[in-house]
C-alpha cells in the first residue's frame, strides 16, 4: 500500500513535470499580454532536438540548450506574427503547433530506435530516505529538481525585478509601459522568446530523462493541457505545481486504478486528468474570480 | 531576381494547371494497366500509422520492403503512412489507383470497409487486406496467428516470475490486445495456474510517457515480468532492463536494448508472404489462390515467430518451449484449446475443443486470472 | 468609387494567392533538400485533384466539414467569444447522429430521417457548445480553455459510446460503429458528391445575413466591440454570448451529421480527428468573414487531398503535408489584413 502512494507520488511528479515547465514557459508569456498555443509545438521542438543532440553528441547540457534554442526559435515566429504583422494570437499558435510537430516527426525518423543513455535519477541523501514522500520528491532527474527551483526563481523575477514589473505591466496596460519610456513589444518579444524555451524544456525532460526514447507527437497534447492549467495556476509561477500535480496526479490515478483491477471502463479513467481540470477551473473560476492580464482578455475574451 | 523567375514559373504552372482544368474534363477511372511484359507493375501500400515506429507498421514496411528488394525494376511502389480508417483510407486507395496502382494493401483491419467501397468501384484492382475476415471478388485477407508465440512467450513469463504477477501494457481493448493478454496469461498459467496478469491500457499505441507510467506502476505493484502489445516497444524494454524486471517484447527482436532482463518476445515477417502474394498477382494466378481467399499462416510458415531468448531464460526451459512449439507448427497443440474461462466464470471454450481464428480474432473478453477492464 | 473597391480587393486577392505561391516555393526548397523535384511534386499534386471528377469531388466532399466549422467558429468570434471548440461539437454531433440513425430512425423514409438527423446533429453540437456557454456566462469561465479541455473530454466520449453500445456487432470487436442503412444517407448531386455542399453555402449564405442584417446580428456585433456598452444599452450580454456559443455548437453538429450521413456513414474513434482545429484556422484565416472562409476552406482541402498524392508519389512521411499546411496559413498569416485595416 505504501509502495502505491510512493508511486502515486511519483507517477504524479513526473507526468506533471514536462506539462509544469509548459505553464512555466506559458505563464510568462501571458503575463506580458501574448497567448501562445505553440508551447505544444516548442515543447516537441525541445523533445526531438534534445534527443538528436544527446544521441549524437551524448552531451546531456549541450541537448538541453538546444532543446530551448529550437523551442525559442518557434516562439519568435509567434512573437514576429503577432506583434509585427498582428495576426491572431490563437490562430498562429495553433498552425506553429502544427507545424512544430509536423518538422520534429520529419527529422525524427531516424531517431525512433536509437538509445541514449539520457538523464538518470540522482538520489538526493538523507532526503530520499524520508518515507512515502522521499523517492517522489528527491529521486528524480535534474531537470525534475531544476522545475522545483525554477518556481521561487520565476517568480521572483516577475515580481521583485524590474524586468518582470515591466513585463507584467505590458500585459495589463501597454500605455502605462509606453510612458516609463519602454517598449511594451520588445517585452512581449522577451516573454515569448523565453516562454518557449522554457517550455522547451519539458519537451526535453520527457525525451531525454523520463522515457529516454524519441516517439512521434510524444508531447501528445500536453502543451496544449498546460495553456488551460496556466488559468488554474492564476498565471502565476508560484501556483503552476497546483495546476500541473492535479493533471500529473489525475494521470497517475488513471493507472492505479487500472492496476488495481477497478471495474470502470479504462476509457472513462483515461478522460480523467480532462474532467479533474475543468472541475478544477471551474472551482476556481467560482471561488476566485479569474485574474488574467487585462491586455489578454483582448485576445481570449477574458 | 531568382525569386522573380521562380514566381513566374509556378504562376505559369498554375495557370497550366488551369487550362488543364478547362480542357481536360474528366478522364476518371482511366487505369486499365494490367502488367504487360515489361511494364511496371504499382503496388500501393497504406499504413495505420507512423512507418518507422518500430512496431506493427514498422513490420509491415518492412514487409515491402522485401517485395521492392525481390522485385527491383519490375515494380513501383507507393507508400503512405499514417491513414486513418475512415473515408481518408478510401481517398489514399483511390488516388494511388489514379496513379496507376493494381496491387493494394491496406495494412489495418480498420482499412477494411474503406478498402472494400474502392474496390467494388475497380474491379481490376486487386486488394489484399491485412487481418480481416471479409473477401470479395478483387479482395483477399490475410493475417498471422501472433497468439501462439504469445502463448509460448507467456511460459517463459511463467517460468520467470517469483511474484506469480504477470504485468501487460496495452493500448486500447481491441481483439487483437486481448487475444494476446489471453495467449500470454493461458501460456504462464501452464505452468502455474496461480500465476495472474494486470493489464494497464494506455489508450495510446506509442506514448512513451504514459508507457513509463503504466509500466512504473505495474512494477510498483509487485509484477515482475512485462510485457506489451505497444507500436513503440522500446521505452518498456529498456525501462524492464534499468528495474532488473524481466521483459517480454513485440513486434520485433528488441533483446540488445535488455541483454540481462530479455526473455523472447512474439515477432512478424511479412517478407515472404508479401513477395508470394505480389508474385501470384503478377503472374495472372491470384483468382483462386489461398489468397483471394482469408488466408492465415502462423508460425509453420514463418509470418509469426518467437524472437531468440534471452539469457534470463534456462536452457530447459527453452527445451520445452521449443518443443511445444514444433508441436504447434505440426498442428496438433493450439493456444486457445480445452476448456477456458472467462473473468465472469463463463466457459469460452469446451473442453476437447479449440477456437477457430475468426472467435480468437473477435474476441472480447479476458481469461481468467487477468485483472483489467475491458468496457 | 465602387471602382476603387474592386480594384482593391482585386489587389488584396492577387497578394494573396502571391503569398500562397511563396509558402510553395519555400517548401519547394525544404522538397529539394529532400531530393525530390519540386515542380514535378507540384504537377502532381494539382494535376490529381483539379483535373479529373474524382479530384474535384474529393475536394469538394473535403470542404464541406471545413466551410462549415469556419462558419461555426466565426458565430462565437462575432459575439467576442473565441470558441476552438468546434473539434469536440462536431464529434458530439456524430455521436447523436449516429445513434439517432442506428437505434431510432432505422426504418424512417429518406427525406425525412434526413431532416431528424440534421436536427439531432445539430443538438448533440448545440448541447456541448451550451455547456461550454454556460461555464462561460454562469461561471465567468474562459471559453477558449473550457473549449480545448472539452475537445480531449469529447474524444474519449466518442471511444466509450464506440467500444461500447455503438459497438458493430458483425464487425469482429474491431471499434466501429454499425453502418448507417442505405435510406438515411445524403442524396448524391454528381458522382460522390452529396447535397451536403449546398448545404453548407446555403449556412454560409445564412450565417452572412443573420449577422450583418438581422437584430441579434448587431447585438453580437456590440457585445464583440464593447460589452460594457452594450449592457449600459440594455442588451443581456450573457444571453447573447450563450447564443453564439449554441448556434456555433449546432453548425458543428450539423457538419458532423453530414459527415456521417454523407461521406463516413459509421464512427469510428479517428473519424474527422482535427477537423475542428482545421476548421478554426479556415475561419481566422479569412478574418471570420463568412464568406472568405469559403476560400480558406477549400485551401485546406485542397492541401489535405493532394497531400496523399505529395507523399506517396514523393515517398515522403506524412509529416510533409502537414509542414506544408502550416507554411500556406504562416504566409496567409503573414500577409495579415494588408492595408485595409489599419
Amino acid at each position: 500500500m505504501i509502495s502505491l502512494i510512493t508511486n502515486f507520488l511519483t507517477n504524479a511528479i513526473q507526468s506533471g513535470t514536462s506539462v509544469l515547465y509548459g505553464i512555466y514557459g506559458e505563464t510568462i508569456t501571458e503575463r506580458s499580454g501574448i497567448v501562445n498555443l505553440g508551447t505544444e509545438g516548442s515543447m516537441i521542438l525541445g523533445a526531438i532536438a534534445a534527443y538528436i543532440v544527446a544521441a549524437d553528441s551524448g552531451s546531456m547540457g549541450l541537448a538541453i540548450i538546444c532543446a530551448m534554442l529550437a523551442g525559442g526559435a518557434l516562439a519568435l515566429i509567434h512573437a514576429y506574427l503577432c506583434i509585427n504583422r498582428k495576426a491572431n494570437q490563437l490562430a498562429s499558435g495553433l498552425t506553429l503547433m502544427f507545424l512544430g510537430l509536423g518538422i520534429a516527426a520529419f527529422y525524427g525518423r531516424e531517431y525512433v530506435s536509437v538509445s541514449i543513455t539520457g538523464l538518470n535519477k540522482i538520489a538526493i541523501p538523507l532526503l530520499s530516505k524520508i518515507p512515502v514522500i522521499g523517492e517522489a520528491f528527491f529521486n528524480q532527474d535534474i531537470l525534475t529538481y531544476l522545475s522545483f527551483v525554477l518556481c521561487p526563481v520565476l517568480w521572483w523575477f516577475l515580481y521583485k525585478t524590474r524586468k518582470g514589473l515591466f513585463l507584467r505591466a505590458a500585459g495589463e496596460d501597454k500605455e502605462v509601459v509606453y510612458a516609463y519610456g519602454k517598449n511594451p513589444q520588445s517585452l512581449r518579444y522577451l516573454a515569448t522568446v523565453l516562454g518557449g524555451m522554457i517550455s522547451a524544456i519539458g519537451g526535453a525532460q520527457l525525451s531525454i530523462a523520463y522515457t529516454k526514447t524519441w516517439s512521434e507527437g510524444m508531447t501528445n497534447g500536453r502543451g496544449i493541457i498546460a495553456v488551460s492549467l496556466v488559468v488554474l495556476a492564476k498565471y502565476n509561477p508560484s501556483k503552476a505545481m497546483i495546476g500541473a500535480y492535479v493533471y500529473g496526479g489525475a494521470q497517475a490515478l488513471n493507472v492505479i486504478l487500472q492496476s488495481q483491477g477497478v471495474e470502470i471502463s479504462p476509457f472513462l479513467l483515461m478522460m480523467l486528468p480532462y474532467v479533474i481540470t475543468l472541475v478544477a477551473l471551474f472551482v476556481s473560476s467560482v471561488r476566485k474570480g479569474t485574474n488574467a492580464p487585462n491586455e489578454l482578455k483582448n485576445i481570449i475574451g477574458g | 531576381m531568382k525569386i522573380m523567375k521562380k514566381l513566374l514559373a509556378l504562376g505559369l504552372c498554375v495557370s497550366m494547371m488551369t487550362a488543364m482544368v478547362a480542357c481536360g474534363g474528366s478522364d476518371s477511372a482511366s487505369t486499365e494497366s494490367t502488367s504487360a511484359a515489361g511494364e511496371k507493375t504499382t503496388i500501393g501500400f497504406i499504413y495505420v500509422g507512423a512507418s518507422d515506429d518500430y512496431g506493427y507498421n514498422q513490420a509491415a514496411y518492412k514487409g515491402m520492403e522485401a517485395v521492392k528488394a525481390h522485385f527491383g525494376d519490375k515494380v513501383e511502389i507507393l507508400n503512405q503512412e499514417k491513414v486513418p480508417e475512415t473515408s481518408e483510407a478510401s481517398d489514399v486507395l483511390e488516388q494511388m489507383i489514379q496513379s496507376g496502382a493494381t496491387i493494394l494493401f491496406p495494412t489495418s483491419f480498420g482499412h477494411l470497409t474503406p478498402a472494400e467501397d474502392v474496390a467494388k468501384n475497380y474491379p481490376n484492382v486487386i486488394f489484399e487486406h491485412q487481418g480481416g475476415m471479409e473477401t470479395m471478388p478483387n479482395l483477399g485477407t490475410y493475417f498471422g496467428t501472433i497468439w501462439d508465440p504469445y502463448y509460448l512467450a507467456g511460459i517463459a513469463a511463467g517460468h520467470a516470475t517469483k511474484s506469480n504477477k504477470l504485468g501487460f501494457v496495452a493500448a486500447f481493448p481491441i481483439s487483437q490486445s486481448l487475444a494476446n493478454v489471453n495467449a500470454y496469461t493461458l501460456g504462464a498459467q501452464s505452468v502455474n495456474p496461480d500465476i495472474t496478469t494486470t493489464v494497464i491500457f494506455t489508450g495510446d499505441w506509442s506514448d512513451p510517457a504514459k508507457q513509463t507510467e503504466a509500466a512504473n506502476t505495474l512494477i510498483a505493484d509487485g509484477c515482475d515480468v512485462l510485457a506489451q502489445h505497444q507500436d513503440a516497444t522500446k521505452t518498456i524494454v529498456e525501462l524492464c532492463e534499468a528495474n532488473n524486471v524481466y521483459t517480454v517484447g513485440y513486434h520485433a527482436d528488441a533483446s540488445e536494448l535488455a541483454p540481462n532482463m530479455w526473455l523472447t518476445a512474439a515477432v512478424w515477417d511479412w517478407s515472404g508472404l508479401f513477395v508470394d502474394i505480389c508474385q501470384a498477382i503478377m503472374d495472372g494466378k491470384w483468382q483462386g489462390s489461398q489468397y483471394d481467399a482469408i488466408y492465415r499462416g502462423g508460425m509453420a510458415e514463418g509470418i509469426v515467430d518467437l524472437a531468440p531468448f534471452g539469457k534470463a531464460v534456462p536452457q530447459e526451459v527453452q527445451d520445452e518451449i521449443l518443443a511445444l512449439k514444433a508441436e504447434m507448427i505440426a498442428g496438433t497443440r493450439h493456444t486457445f484449446e480445452n476448456e477456458i474461462k472467462d473473468q465472469n466464470g463463463n466457459v469460452v471454450c469446451e473442453n476437447g475443443s479449440f477456437l477457430s481464428e475468426e472467435q480468437v480474432e473477435s474476441m472480447n473478453y479476458f481469461v481468467e486470472g487477468v485483472i483489467g477492464t475491458i468496457e | 468609387m465602387s471602382r476603387l473597391k474592386n480594384n482593391k480587393s482585386l489587389m488584396q486577392a492577387l497578394s494573396w494567392i502571391g503569398m500562397i505561391i511563396i509558402a510553395f516555393i519555400i517548401f519547394g526548397i525544404f522538397l529539394l533538400m529532400q531530393g525530390a523535384n519540386p515542380l514535378e511534386a507540384y504537377k502532381n499534386m494539382f494535376e490529381s485533384t483539379l483535373t479529373n471528377q474524382i479530384g474535384i469531388s474529393k475536394l469538394i466532399l473535403k470542404s464541406v466539414p471545413f466551410i462549415l466549422l469556419a462558419v461555426a467558429t466565426s458565430i462565437s468570434t462575432r459575439a467576442g467569444l473565441v470558441n476552438v471548440g468546434v473539434e469536440g461539437q462536431l464529434m458530439i454531433g456524430m455521436l447523436f447522429t449516429i445513434t439517432a440513425a442506428n437505434f431510432l430512425f432505422t426504418s424512417l423514409p429518406t427525406v425525412l430521417g434526413l431532416i431528424l438527423l440534421a436536427i439531432v446533429g445539430m443538438l448533440g453540437g448545440a448541447l456541448y457548445g451550451g455547456v461550454a456557454g454556460l461555464f462561460r456566462v454562469k461561471a465567468n469561465m474562459n471559453e477558449t480553455i473550457t473549449t480545448v479541455v472539452m475537445n480531449y473530454i469529447s474524444y474519449f466520449i466518442v471511444s466509450l459510446a464506440v467500444y461500447g453500445y455503438l459497438r458493430d456487432p458483425e464487425g469482429f470487436n474491431w471499434p466501429m460503429s454499425t453502418q448507417i442503412s442505405d435510406s438515411l444517407t445524403l442524396p448524391k448531386l454528381f458522382g460522390t458528391v452529396n447535397i451536403g455542399i449546398i448545404i453548407a453555402l446555403l449556412v454560409v449564405a445564412l450565417v452572412w445575413y443573420f449577422i450583418n442584417k438581422t437584430k441579434t446580428g448587431f447585438k453580437m456585433k456590440v457585445v464583440c466591440g464593447n460589452p460594457n456598452a452594450a449592457k449600459n444599452a440594455g442588451i443581456n450580454v450573457n444571453k447573447v454570448r450563450f447564443f453564439a456559443m449554441v448556434a456555433t455548437g449546432a453548425i458543428a453538429g450539423l457538419a458532423g451529421m453530414i459527415e456521417i450521413c454523407g461521406v463516413e456513414g459509421r464512427l469510428r474513434t479517428t473519424t474527422c480527428q482535427d477537423y475542428g482545429y482545421l476548421g478554426f484556422l479556415a475561419a481566422w484565416m479569412a478574418w471570420n468573414n463568412p464568406v472568405l472562409s469559403v476560400a480558406t476552406a477549400v485551401i485546406i482541402s485542397f492541401l489535405s487531398v493532394s497531400g496523399n498524392v505529395l507523399e506517396f508519389k514523393n515517398n515522403l512521411p506524412a509529416s510533409s503535408t502537414q509542414i506544408l499546411m502550416s507554411i500556406v496559413l504562416l504566409a496567409i498569416m503573414w500577409r495579415g489584413k494588408g492595408r485595409k485595416e489599419s
